[in-house]
């Protein structure tokens, strides 16, 4: 049987409170971007956003057992950064004080993120990305919209598109393939 | 057999089940390029996102009414835009729903009133929201409701008739809501309609205000 996305989540959240890294790292490559362009819209600042995405999910390895599963993984994620916005509008000293010894205890390594989501999120890029998915194939489009956009499952799209399931995962993966393609080519190497 | 760039995309969307994803994990977080493709993806539904730029609705609802974006605080961090409105006390009389007043709610949104209205009293309204966008599950606690009188059919935890679909949660409690309220979302709208009984009714799809209120009539 399958899990939803938020299944998924709690499986590796689970992981993590046992002190799996590499549990918590997906989670962190997962949300890192959404938690950064929240910092960002705080912040107006590149650098500062970098500092507080980190410092959040420092936060987050370190109160990993405090989350109860009673909201969204990610809306807990977003409370502890917009908690730690806050403070930083309020302080400009917040952030030099609130590194913790958790770094000591697990090295983040963060460069994945600055070199790639940051760069594409402050141009056109994301836009440029969204006008791309208009372009792909119909029924790869469909798909990946009714995932992405609509958040339905592989089986809802199933069942909407009379389509297999097999064949439905197949085609979002495509759809993301080619995307992630026109990214590299066109946006990441162009800049 | 599946290639690991698929299973990677079929774990972002959360399809793998619980020993494959036991097996994967290792895998991802071995392989930089399976970890620099995964954050590629959660870029590229930020994209996705980002396409649902708010966009100002139902102008003839009333006047005084402002654009409700959250653009710097909520929106940005689900990569959402939300529009609110509040819908006119006749639509709801006529409706038999629950009204105490009509108040206008709308308030111009900017970032600094967005930062205001995250720390005061819509926190509990906010996090409401970002479930129904962001997690599907959060949106299918009542599967057996039978809206076939207006025209939807059930499909899982979705309602479908023809292009329209919706989800639809139901609250025992109310919520603090006394009124209406509606948010867009890219193509969708969300609505939290309060019952005379004090539950309070989330639909969230591709619908009009009146085909939600007529879904809440079914409920009532």
């Amino acid at each position: 049987m399958k899990n939803s996305s938020k299944d998924i989540d709690s499986h590796l959240i689970e992981k993590v409170k046992n002190g799996n890294e590499k549990a918590f790292k997906i989670l962190m490559i997962k949300y890192y971007p959404r938690v950064y362009l929240a910092l960002f819209s705080f912040t107006k600042s590149k650098e500062d956003s970098e500092d507080l995405a980190q410092q959040t999910f420092m936060k987050v390895w370190d109160q990993i057992n405090s989350f109860r599963g009673d909201s969204a993984f990610f809306t807990w994620v977003y409370r502890i950064a917009i908690n730690l916005a806050k403070n930083f509008v309020a302080s400009a000293n917040y952030r030099k004080q609130s590194l913790n010894a958790s770094i000591d205890e697990f090295e983040m390594d963060f460069s994945l993120f600055n070199d790639v989501e940051s760069l594409l999120i402050h141009d056109e890029s994301l836009k440029k990305i969204s006008n791309y998915v208009d372009t792909l194939p119909e029924s790869l489009k469909t798909s990946f919209i009714l995932r992405e956009e609509s958040g339905k499952t592989y089986e809802e799209i199933s069942e909407m598109t009379d389509t297999p399931i097999g064949t439905v995962r197949s085609r979002i993966f495509r759809a993301r393939e080619l995307v992630i393609d026109y990214i590299k080519k066109d946006l990441i190497i162009n800049d | 057999m599946i290639s690991n760039e698929e299973k990677l995309s079929a774990l972002f969307d959360g399809e793998l089940d619980a020993a494959e994803l036991d097996e994967f994990i290792d895998a991802v977080s071995d392989d930089p390029l399976l970890e620099n493709k995964m954050s590629l993806y959660s870029l590229l539904s930020l994209s996705i996102a980002d396409r649902n730029k708010a966009i100002p609705i139902n102008k003839n609802v009333n006047k005084s009414f402002y654009n409700f974006w959250f653009s710097n605080s909520i929106t940005a961090a689900a990569s959402i835009a939300l529009t609110l409105i509040v819908i006119n006390n006749s639509d709801l009389t006529r409706m038999k729903i629950n009204l105490d007043s009509a108040n206008q709610i709308e308030s111009a949104i900017n970032s600094i009133e967005a930062k205001k209205i995250i720390s005061q009293s819509e926190e509990f309204l906010t996090d409401h929201v970002m479930k129904v966008i962001n997690d599907p599950t959060y949106m299918s606690n009542n599967k057996n409701l039978d809206f076939k009188d207006v025209g939807f059919k059930s499909i899982n935890s979705n309602y479908i008739r023809g292009n329209e679909n919706f989800n639809l949660r139901v609250e025992k409690k109310n919520l603090g809501i006394k009124q209406v309220k509606s948010w867009r979302h890219g193509n969708k709208n969300i609505f939290l309609v309060p019952l005379s009984d004090g539950r309070v009714i989330t639909i969230y799809g591709n619908i009009s205000r009146s085909t939600a209120l007529a879904i809440a009539e079914k409920i009532k």
